[in-house]
């Protein structure tokens, strides 16, 4: 019997004890995103290489503890590190590290970070636009609707209900109505602070239909752990169908006076 | 070096000026030491219940649950559960390690160790420790408020932290705390300074002052520039919450003008970044050194290592833009930040590679100091290593703000600088109170601490990976995360272990400040400056200031004559 099914029978009480291994249970929530095995394949890289190099200094620390403990090696060496060998040494050890680690992973991600992640959809191009508004303790969505225009009356605006298409690209602009959150789509592996008074943007490409969490990540007051919505993924075909069927039943909310539901801006061009 | 005399004045004779308000540094570092462990007990206990609230959700809190919130049965409410976290973090940053390592430590070592009779300012030094007792008094007092404590975490972003987020009257007492301990710790800073410069013994060149010394300096020097900026933004965020102004806010809430929160968050991590590296330079330092001293052999590369530590901390002062990514800065500065953060792995590897040569072909003594500074190289290098995943952006989308994070920033500063600071605790323990400390019990206590730690920061980085999200009062309201309750209370056990341990070093510090065996001059058998003095150290430390010859690493000289393996800084170096 290994230590976790031990640890699990001893401590754990029966009603969470269902049968999952423990490399089941930390795995990161199932990437749902065109982009998402870019951060993962990050992430396992910079683990290879860290614990590579943490096993060195392992070997060192450990190592060194028992070959020269003092009952194993009374006599210390006299030596004060400066020798030309030694600083070279040193100087090496901290070039390799820099050069194989650091220059490695900083080199992939400001490649994902810049031909991805910041590569904006054209203006032009065919995407689902969003608003995502977040407020104390609640995300609002806004969809343009047929006409394709923010804050006109054919606008679909949800709570804490987004719902969106695979195989198209969709781009949100985010901000905040009181305090700062943070839009977190755990399955996507992005989040991007919503603030008010600025407004910042994501585009994410999904795969997989389903219904997944969104989160708020950034502390917003007492019930920050209750600003909980819902991830709808349809295909194309059942999207429009909701659409559709929202465009109907919303254009009696739109009146310019209620602030709580005109709420949205006009979509904010990139540049 | 010294720039005029050191006078000695009678010993001050009645119980106000000899332990209350003392002008002696020593005096004042046992303050502070007395005060950061009060601290840390408070911080402690708050970490266990938060971590009790995350692992069994909606269970009362044992023992002590029942009279804290009764309202509710014993169960942490979630508005408290906020508090906490926030406190946590205050408390154990502000008011448990940065007295412990920077006030009390700082305090007690550096005249002691450059051969100096006191501080240079040693009135602005009294000042220092009663202006943090105002501070603690002000953060205390918020507890009691209506609406409680601070809970906006430890960053208090606005507008979260202004009058929308947080009406109650405990986030201005935060606010004023903070600035205030700002003030003190810059008096400290800039005692520091100058002290270090004008007060070293005669013949000893910068290089010869031990690494405590340098780390504590340039801990001072961060200090002195950086907490100023962080009392800027509480002055400003205080204005907001008070006169009604508008630095920090925007959106509907900006009725009269409109400013910026975003604005904050940089002021905050100009101070902020720097903060960490406050914190650990001291702890690297004392480990730097007390590697050296039980491993009987000179410090690898000792200049080396002092001047990675001055790289460290210019580069800390460039890179904050870290902490920011999910923000949306310009991919320019993003790309700039990232790169920046990366080449502090080079100082980094430096005195990493040069710890490890201190180790090779050494004599090692496993005393409890150096136990707990061994393991201060373990768990830094798993918090310097992960923290690689949170400066590249792409890894850092996924990883801000979850617990991975958490677990990150508690290796470095919490588990490094907490074994730092009971490894610096049990080194000089002799020089302060005069007694030794039990040796079996500092160990056990070493071991309990070493694996509870590495329970709880593993165990909140795997959940971190996991997705979870930090300062949620119950994560399992989420479906993705409810496969982390096993998890969770493993964490949990682990602090429950670690919390547990702690009553080893509580017992055996009061124990042996009482009946512990008397200490001799030099228990240790090394050569620094203060240990040619009595334990525990005399009035004004040194009759004669001392004359540096050599280093403070001189150990293992194979052509020493007398009957030692060490020289005291005092004699003229034996050539080899």
């Amino acid at each position: 019997m290994n230590l976790y099914s031990l640890y699990m029978k001893l401590f754990v009480f029966n009603a969470h004890a269902s049968e999952m291994t423990l490399l089941e249970r930390i795995k990161p929530p199932l990437d749902i995103s065109t982009n998402g095995h870019l951060i993962d394949s990050l992430f396992n890289l910079t683990t290879m290489l860290i614990t590579g190099f943490f096993i060195l200094v392992c070997i060192g620390l450990f190592g060194f503890s028992y070959l020269y403990r003092k009952s194993r090696h009374p006599v210390a060496l006299y030596v004060h590190g400066t020798a030309r060998k030694h600083i070279a040494i040193v100087a090496a050890i901290a070039a390799l590290v820099f050069m194989i680690i650091d220059m490695q992973i900083t080199g992939i991600s400001n490649h994902d970070y810049m031909q991805v992640f910041a590569k904006w959809p054209k203006e032009d191009a065919d995407v689902v636009r969003v608003e995502v508004l977040g407020q104390q303790w609640a995300w609002n969505f806004r969809y343009p609707g047929k006409d394709g225009i923010f804050n006109t009356e054919d606008d679909i605006v949800t709570l804490n209900d987004l719902r969106l298409p695979v195989g198209k690209k969709i781009v949100f602009q985010v901000t905040a109505k009181d305090v700062i959150h943070s839009f977190y789509l755990p399955n996507t592996r992005l989040k991007l602070d919503a603030m008010p008074g600025r407004v910042s943007k994501m585009w994410v490409e999904l795969t997989k239909p389903g219904v997944y969490d969104v989160a708020c990540a950034q502390m917003c007051g007492t019930f920050h752990y209750r600003m909980q919505g819902k991830m709808t993924v349809y295909s194309q075909e059942d999207f429009d169908k909701w659409q559709n069927e929202m465009q109907n039943r919303t254009t009696f909310a739109m009146e310019k006076e209620n602030a709580d539901l005109y709420w949205g801006w006009k979509w904010l061009a990139s540049k | 070096m010294a720039f005029f005399e050191q006078h000695i004045h009678d010993a001050p004779k009645t119980f106000l000026s000899k332990y209350v308000f003392s002008f002696d540094h020593k005096v004042i570092g046992k303050q502070f030491l007395w005060y950061g462990i009060a601290f840390l007990g408070l911080g402690g206990m708050m970490a266990l219940m938060i971590r009790w609230t995350l692992a069994f959700p909606g269970e009362p809190f044992p023992i002590v649950g029942q009279f804290l919130f009764p309202q509710t049965n014993g169960v942490v409410p979630p508005d408290t559960y906020a508090m906490l976290f926030t406190l946590h973090g205050t408390i154990m940053i502000f008011y448990a390690i940065t007295p412990i390592l920077i006030g009390a430590f700082g305090n007690f070592c550096i005249p002691l160790l450059i051969g100096a009779r006191d501080m240079v300012f040693p009135t602005l030094n009294m000042l220092s420790f009663w202006l943090a007792f105002v501070s603690a008094i002000l953060l205390l007092a918020s507890l009691f408020t209506p609406l409680g404590g601070a809970a906006g975490g430890w960053v208090s972003y606005p507008t979260l932290s202004t009058l929308i987020g947080s009406p109650g009257i405990g986030q201005t007492l935060w606010c004023l705390a903070l600035f205030v301990l700002g003030v003190s710790s810059t008096m400290g800073a800039v005692n520091y300074i100058a002290t270090i410069i004008t007060l070293r013994a005669p013949g000893m060149g910068y290089f010869d002052m031990p690494l405590t010394i340098w780390g504590l300096w340039l801990t001072a020097i961060l200090n002195a520039l950086f907490l100023p900026v962080l009392g800027a933004g509480l002055l400003l965020l205080t204005f907001d919450r008070v006169f009604g102004t508008t630095f920090f806010l925007a959106g509907a809430a900006a009725t009269s003008g409109s400013g910026d929160p975003l604005l904050f968050q940089h002021v905050f991590w100009i101070f902020g970044h720097p903060e960490v590296y406050i914190l650990i330079l001291p702890a690297w330092g004392v480990v730097s050194d007390l590697l050296s001293f039980f491993a009987r052999k000179p410090a690898f590369g000792a200049k080396a290592t002092a001047l990675a530590m001055t790289t460290i901390t210019i580069l800390s002062t460039v890179v904050y833009g870290h902490h920011m990514y999910t923000t949306q800065m310009s991919p320019l500065l993003t790309q700039s930040f990232m790169m920046l953060t990366m080449t502090i792995s080079i100082p980094s590897a430096v005195f990493f590679a040069n710890w490890l040569g201190t180790l090779w072909k050494g004599s090692i003594r496993f005393h409890s100091p150096m136990l707990f500074a061994l393991g201060v190289v373990f768990v830094f290098g798993l918090g310097g290593l992960t923290g690689l995943y949170l400066a590249t952006v792409t890894t850092d989308l996924y990883l801000h703000d979850t617990y991975f994070v958490v677990g990150h920033f508690h290796y470095t500063m919490a588990a490094s600088v907490l074994l730092g600071g009971f490894a610096a605790t049990y080194f000089w323990f002799p020089k302060m109170f005069g007694r030794m400390m039990n040796e079996p019990l500092a160990k056990i206590h070493f071991w309990i601490t070493m694996l509870g730690l590495n329970g709880v920061f593993m165990g909140m980085m795997v959940v971190g990976y996991a997705g979870m999200h930090r300062r949620i009062y119950n994560p399992f309201v989420y479906e993705f995360l409810q496969k982390l309750i096993p998890i969770n209370m493993f964490i949990t056990y682990s602090a429950l272990l670690m919390g547990f341990g702690q009553l080893f070093f509580v017992y055996n510090f009061i124990y042996s400040l009482v009946k512990g065996p008397k200490a001799s001059a030099n228990p240790w058998e090394v050569g620094t400056l203060e240990w040619q003095i009595p334990s525990p150290a005399p009035h004004y430390n040194f009759d004669v200031i001392p004359v540096v010859k050599c280093g403070p690493h001189e150990l293992g000289n194979p052509n020493l004559k007398n009957g030692r393996d060490f020289q005291y800084q005092t004699e003229e170096l034996v050539e080899v």
